[in-house]
């Protein structure tokens, strides 16, 4: 009796660390939650600083929108793109394209840019004036046209 | 305004300015970055462009006018077998100028309500949500396809025109040309009044007013939040 509690107990401790191994990789919803929610903070860092470079400059305000900016673009977003994420929906239905996770390459140079860009922004918006950081919001704009271009469906 | 001539001042202006802006308006919404402003713009402007085209159509000078030069099927039919004569757009070639100008209009109004997902929008993209501004802008870069070919359809038939059939849609364009009377077409009546031109002029200046969002309830949030403490 007591040997067979045991292998029951085994067997449900076994059972459970399975289940938390599986919850270890998250699910495909949670992963395109996690992108898109990452994308919406870069959308919100740039609507703050586009309205700095265009209005009343707060410097305080652009050097933390552009830091953000320059953490979120370091912080891996490729992982976000595990395979099992090219469909599906997270806070609504993925616009990615198909073709983002068969040409790594493509991807690879187009995030590169990105991450080029978002580090000289914070770099200008520690040391330039007003007038640089619109230039530089500018090329880092360009980088995230460059990706939606080719790896985000228009709708 | 100058009589006898094909094309009144205004109609040539319309088609050079918009040639010229609308060049301006792919490149730039193709480029991106902080030139996305200029697209803007240059889009408000084409849309301009096109609501005076569309009043000049009813109150322009004869060539001008849609009443005159949009045509039935019969026709297009008689200018295929070559019996068409008369001054300004064939009836075939009307089409392709209705054509022309519709796309051109949708290009521009679904521009108004689109945005980018990165730091612009159309002025009337917070009118319709942003499911629905995601829509204008599959229809916008749809929509410039299609332009895209009939444009190239357009200037390839200007050019067949010049190369095969010997005649130089072109330089009646640019200057004006010389409407010979005959007797199935009179020389055109020009439209002499300024005050067509004014009331052209002054209704698309009120479209662009509206298109730029200029009748949105002036108690919008500020576009910029202030700064939070933490
Ligand atoms: C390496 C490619 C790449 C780069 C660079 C990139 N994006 Fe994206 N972006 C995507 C993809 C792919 C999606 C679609 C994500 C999804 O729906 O799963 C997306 C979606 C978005 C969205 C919509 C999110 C949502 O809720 O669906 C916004 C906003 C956005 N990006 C903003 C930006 C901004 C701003 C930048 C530059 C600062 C940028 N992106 C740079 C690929 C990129
Ligand atoms: C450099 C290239 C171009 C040339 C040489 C050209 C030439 C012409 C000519 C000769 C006409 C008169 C046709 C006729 O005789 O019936 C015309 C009309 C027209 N073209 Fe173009 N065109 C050019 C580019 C474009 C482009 C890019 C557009 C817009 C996408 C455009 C839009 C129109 C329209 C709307 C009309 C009708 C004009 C009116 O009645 O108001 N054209 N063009
Ligand atoms: C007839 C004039 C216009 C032309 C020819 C035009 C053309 C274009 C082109 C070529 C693009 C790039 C789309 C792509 O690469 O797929 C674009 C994007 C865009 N345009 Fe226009 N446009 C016009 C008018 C307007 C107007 C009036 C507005 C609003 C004020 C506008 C707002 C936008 C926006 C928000 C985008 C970005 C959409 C995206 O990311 O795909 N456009 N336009």
């Amino acid at each position: 009796m007591k040997f067979r509690n045991m292998l029951l107990l085994a067997a449900g401790v076994a059972a459970a660390s399975g289940t938390f191994a599986q919850q270890a990789q998250p699910k495909p919803e949670t992963l395109i939650k996690w992108r898109q929610s990452a994308y919406q903070v870069l959308a919100w860092n740039g609507a703050r600083i586009k309205a700095n470079v265009e209005g009343q400059y707060n410097k305080d305000e652009v050097v933390r929108a552009a830091n953000s900016t320059a953490a979120i673009a370091n912080s891996g977003l490729g992982a976000l793109f595990a395979p099992g994420t090219e469909q599906g929906k997270g806070w609504h239905d993925t616009t990615v394209k198909p073709e983002l996770f068969k040409d790594p390459k493509k991807v690879g140079e187009l995030a590169g840019n990105f991450v080029r860009e978002a580090n000289e922004l914070a770099k200008v918006a520690a040391t330039g004036d007003q007038a640089a950081v619109k230039a530089q919001f500018g090329n880092l704009g360009k980088t995230c046209k460059a990706c939606h271009d080719e790896f985000k469906n228009k709708d | 305004m100058e009589h006898g001539a094909i094309w009144d001042l205004p109609t040539r202006l319309f088609h050079w300015l918009l040639v010229a802006v609308g060049i301006g308006a792919a490149v730039t919404g193709k480029i991106g970055g902080n030139l996305i402003e200029w697209h803007g713009r240059f889009g408000l402007l084409i849309l301009g462009l096109i609501v005076f085209r569309v009043v000049w159509g009813f109150v322009g000078s004869d060539t001008a006018r849609f009443a005159r030069f949009v045509r039935g099927p019969r026709a297009v039919a008689a200018y295929l077998r070559g019996e068409w004569q008369g001054v300004g757009h064939n009836p075939l070639g009307a089409l392709a100028v209705l054509a022309l100008l519709a796309l051109i209009a949708a290009q521009a109004a679904s521009g108004l309500f689109a945005n980018d997902d990165i730091a612009f929008q159309g002025p009337l993209a917070d009118l319709v949500g942003k499911e629905a501004s995601d829509r204008a802008r599959a229809w916008h870069s749809l929509v410039f396809d299609g332009l895209i070919a009939l444009a190239v359809l357009h200037v390839g038939a200007i050019v067949f025109y010049l190369r095969v059939k010997g005649r130089n849609l072109i330089r009646p364009m640019i200057d004006g040309g010389e409407a010979r009377a005959t007797g199935a077409a009179p020389r055109p009546h020009h439209a002499r009044s300024i005050a067509a031109f004014l009331i052209a002029a002054l209704v698309a200046s009120g479209a662009v007013y509206a298109a730029a969002g200029g009748l949105l309830p002036a108690d919008a949030p500020p576009a910029q939040c202030a700064p939070a403490a933490w």
